[in-house]
């Protein structure tokens, strides 16, 4: 059959594409493996032809996708659920990557360019090496396939036309020829989600997806270094990889915070989501590896943890893919996750490289040479290794809560094993679960980084240790004091300590980098990244720990009911918000968004006078839903964030009377309960009940309610309904002078009555439901996000020009 | 006994430590009827809207008021102090943690899973497509 508009040579061409990049991964696989395996050398140029092919293969199936989605070739599953005619064309990168396929696309390219990085640069390395790398790009790859053998599922491909996906096959629509013109549904996509319509879906999934590819060259040279039984070499070629890893896998990770800092209503950088979680938890142990390696070269210890440390950072980016994709967390996240039906082959995947790799350890464990002599306690290295276990116990909390889920599935009632009675619940309150621990890990790291540059490998003169960091503490402690009694810590011991622990670590570093290193750019990466680590740790503590949410309502609705956090403005209304008068001065429209102006009002000499205006929005999407926006005031010492939590958006439906909110309530005699903004009681029910001459049954009944109104009044309204045979005539009451409407709607079971309430239209007036919340010193975070990201980058150059010198 | 079999053991005592906080501070998913029986007292429910009863969301009062059906199918209603979530009409389940108190539900959190957009709408589509097929 052929159909009338479709176009299907790009996709063919993709799919063609997506054939060959699986089919030369696994060609280099092999040939990679041979040479190592067999020392075949003629070998190794197949190897690398393979690989080359297999990136350009990839690089042609990006390619192919980009062109159907810039031409809207909405025939195609992939193009119809992530853009649409409308979406401006700066967010083409994020409709690619906004499915599972396309994000897997993008993992493919960066190993991919980090592959052929590899190829020049390993040298001797360069077989084994390549040969994981191949390996990792069969299985993800794999996952772009979408082939059906044997009744299997492989993959899922961008390339499937709408008409081809399984649940439209056989669909007598898919039998028309020319269906493209004739469904209106074709004529344009769902559009991307508007939530993701912001430069920060444009660069945040590059740098995390370049960060989880980065994890894969340390795995690729301990597996490469059991296997070749080099066990004492891959750590050197290894090393200035580990660091790169922490470096572009961190700057994702804060990039994401700051990403719903910005522009999603988290109301916060961080959330403990599993998302988020999954990500930093490789990326603590990956820090840890680092660390390891950085030992290794320098005292030739710690050569086991390093093997499980280089290792386990590619098998959590593994886990963390198979939490976030297989829709296993579904009740835990406020991640929305579309299940691709994949869970199988994740779950394969991750299962293969975790027994691969942990196997061949435990094989080899016995011949990995041990260490002679303990290490000092007075020496770098010791305190560098216990650093190391600290972030790995740090991770290690961080997934086990994370995993609930997972426990759930593998012990629950439903689960593999049923071991246990019910289902486990994430913990009621989660930042204060995670804080318990994660508070005293960072004490341990922060006093780790403070001091650590100052300890010398193998042996520390400790006087010398001590007066070296003497003018530091004493900082600290003046600071420190200055910071605690500002922000009024004193209550909260462990996190004045913890302040004191990551200012501490900010001093020093700073002090060792200017005095010790005496500046000397090169050789300062490591004081910059514990600076910034310091300077992100201090900020978090502060703006979370004193954040201040100046939007609360102190209207009283039942006790331990919570303090409401938000606050309700009528249009031109002044209300106090902390040192604020905060006015909503209008609405604005701007294409989908809806913008509300608020205006920060302060006293200056006596005048009330602007200070500065937000304008939280709501963008419109009738297809997705309407998503709101935050606005925030940024300055140096306190952010200002503004989100508006509620706005009317529909016009409010008004009946013939020109009555409108419809509220209602279920009531039993005797009960009362708030109804709109009044207190309704229903006192008595009075029923008149007769026979028609037909014999017919006439019933009348009558609710008595006390109604007492906002206004004060109380009101007597006697609202009733007359049933005659089937059908029902409502008597409302109308109380004028309180602009009320009252309707008695049925009898429900149990002797429950339903009552209904209007209130006058007039008296709608425009509102907005908002939040503000000030976040102090956040701009601390922020600046240690960017040294982090400035100290390793300066790392790794030191480290490969070491490596080559 | 070494330095690093001490090293190793705290390590192992401070990780059990952490399953036994995460297995202590979990809370388990319950129905109305079991919140019911210990008001007051916090629990996760998991539901889905009841569509037969309506809701409001009373700004004035910051009051947001729907019914619930627990997995059990008993219906409840939740009162919730918090603006009504965007979307809440769309909700396929709602995780609700909160206590019961005088058989209402209150919600101090709600999370809310709405049907993902692949399945949702593109069934519009087809059946969109089906009727004018048909037509």
């Amino acid at each position: 059959m052929n159909y009338i508009g479709e176009h299907l040579l790009p996709g063919e061409l993709g799919r063609i594409a997506t054939y060959i990049a699986f089919a030369s991964a696994l060609a280099g696989a092999y040939s990679f493996f041979r040479v190592q395996q067999s020392g075949r050398g003629d070998l190794l140029s197949l190897g690398r032809w393979a690989f080359r092919i297999h990136g350009l293969s990839v690089f042609a199936l990006v390619g192919l996708l980009f062109y159907l989605l810039f031409r809207h070739y909405f025939e195609y599953d992939y193009v119809w659920n992530h853009s649409s005619l409308d979406l401006p064309l700066r967010y083409i990168f994020s409709a690619f990557w906004e499915g599972q396929e396309g994000s897997f696309i993008l993992w493919t390219i960066w190993h991919v360019v980090l592959g052929w990085v590899l190829m020049r640069s390993a040298k001797d390395w360069e077989a084994p090496v390549m040969a994981v790398v191949c390996l990792v790009q069969v299985f993800l790859v794999s996952m772009v396939l979408g082939i059906h053998p044997f009744g299997l599922r492989i993959g899922s491909s961008p390339f499937v036309l709408i008409r081809e996906l399984p649940e439209n096959v056989g669909l007598p629509w898919t039998q028309l020829t020319d269906y493209l013109e004739r469904i209106p549904a074709f004529m344009d996509g769902e559009g991307l989600n508007p939530l993701l319509q912001n430069y920060w879906m444009t660069i945040h999934p590059p740098v995390t997806f370049l960060g989880f590819a980065s994890t894969l060259i340390p795995f690729a040279f301990a597996v490469a270094g059991l296997w070749t039984r080099r066990y004492n070499e891959w750590l050197k070629p290894a090393l200035p990889w580990a660091f790169f890893s922490v470096m572009i896998l961190g700057t994702g990770i804060l990039m994401g915070g700051a990403w719903a800092y910005e522009a999603l209503s988290f109301g916060g950088f961080w959330a403990w989501d599993p998302v988020e979680n999954s990500s930093l938890v490789a990326w603590l142990v990956v820090v840890g590896a680092a660390h390891l390696l950085l030992i290794h070269k320098n005292k030739g210890s710690t050569l086991k943890s390093s093997f499980l440390l280089s290792i386990l950072g590619f098998l959590l980016i593994l886990y963390s893919t198979f939490l976030t994709r297989s829709g296993i967390l579904g009740d835990s996240s406020v991640h929305a996750f579309v299940d691709l039906g994949l869970n199988g082959q994740l779950l394969i995947y991750l299962l293969f490289f975790a027994v691969l790799s942990l196997g061949m350890l435990l094989w080899h464990y016995r011949r990995l040479p041990g260490t002679v002599q303990q290490d000092e306690v007075w020496s770098r290295e010791f305190w560098m290794f216990i650093g190391s276990l600290t972030l790995l116990a740090s991770a290690f909390q961080i997934a086990f809560t994370t995993s609930i889920p997972v426990w759930n599935s593998l012990f629950g009632p439903e689960g593999w094993l049923k071991w246990m009675g019910s289902d486990l619940a994430p913990p009621l309150d989660v930042v204060q679960h995670y804080n318990s621990f994660q508070v005293p890990f960072a004490l341990v790291i922060s006093l780790l980084m403070a001091s650590g540059q100052f300890l010398r490998y193998k042996k520390t003169d400790r006087a010398r240790f001590f007066r070296q960091l003497s003018g530091s503490m004493v900082l600290t402690v003046l600071l420190g004091g200055v910071l605690i009694y500002v922000f009024s810590f004193h209550e909260q011991p462990i996190l004045a300590a913890l302040l004191l622990t990551s200012l501490f670590s900010i001093i020093a570093n700073s002090e060792y980098a200017i005095r010790v290193l005496k500046g000397k750019v090169r050789k300062t990466g490591a004081s910059i990244a514990h600076v910034g680590f310091g300077l992100v740790l201090l900020g978090a503590l502060i703006s979370n720990g004193k954040k201040e949410v100046i939007s609360e309502n102190q209207r009283f609705i039942a006790k331990d009911f919570p303090q409401n956090e938000n606050i309700l403005m009528d249009l031109g209304d002044t209300l106090r918000m902390g040192d604020y008068l905060v006015t909503w001065t209008g609405e604005r429209r701007e294409g989908n968004y809806r913008y509300y102006d608020v205006d920060y009002l302060q006293w200056v000499d006596g005048v009330l006078t602007k200070q500065f205006q937000l304008a939280p929005s709501i963008l419109m999407n009738e297809q997705m839903g309407n998503s709101p926006e935050p606005s925030t005031q940024h300055s140096l010492l306190q952010d200002v964030y503004t989100h508006v939590t509620y706005a009317p958006i529909e016009d409010p439906v008004i009946d013939s009377d020109g009555y409108t909110s419809e509220a209602r309530a279920e009531l039993e005699l005797k009960e009362s309960a708030f109804l709109d903004e009044s207190m309704i009681l229903l006192d008595s029910i009075e029923t008149h009940a007769d026979v028609s001459e037909d014999g017919q049954i006439l019933a009348e009944l009558r609710a008595h309610l006390v109604v007492a109104h906002i206004d004060g009044n109380t009101y007597f309204p006697k609202p009733g309904f007359r049933l005659e045979g089937e059908e029902i005539f409502y008597m409302d009451t109308i109380i004028e002078e309180a602009g009320l409407k009252f309707r008695f709607e049925k009898i429900l079971e149990e002797e429950h009555f339903e009552i209904k309430g209007w209130r006058k239209a007039e008296d709608e007036k425009p509102f907005i439901v908002m939040k503000a919340i000030l976040f102090p010193m956040i701009n601390l975070l922020w600046i240690g996000s960017v040294l982090i990201a400035v100290g390793s980058i300066l790392a790794v150059v030191e480290r490969i020009r070491m490596s080559r010198s | 006994m070494s330095r690093n079999h001490l090293i190793a053991l705290v390590l192992i005592a401070v990780s059990i430590g952490a399953i036994f906080s995460t297995l202590g501070d979990a809370s388990t998913y319950v129905t109305f009827a079991e919140a019911e029986q210990d008001p007051g007292q916090v629990y996760t429910v998991i539901g889905t809207l009841d569509t037969s009863q309506g809701m409001h969301y009373a700004a004035r009062e910051n009051l947001f008021t729907f019914h619930a059906l627990d997995k059990n199918g008993m219906s409840r209603e939740v009162l919730y102090a918090q603006p009504k979530p965007q979307d809440f009409e769309r909700a396929e389940e709602v995780t609700m943690k909160g206590y019961s108190k005088e058989g209402h539900f209150y919600a101090e959190e709600i999370l809310m899973k709405c049907p993902s957009k692949y399945n949702g709408d593109e069934e519009i589509g087809a059946s969109e497509a089906d009727r004018i097929y048909y037509e």
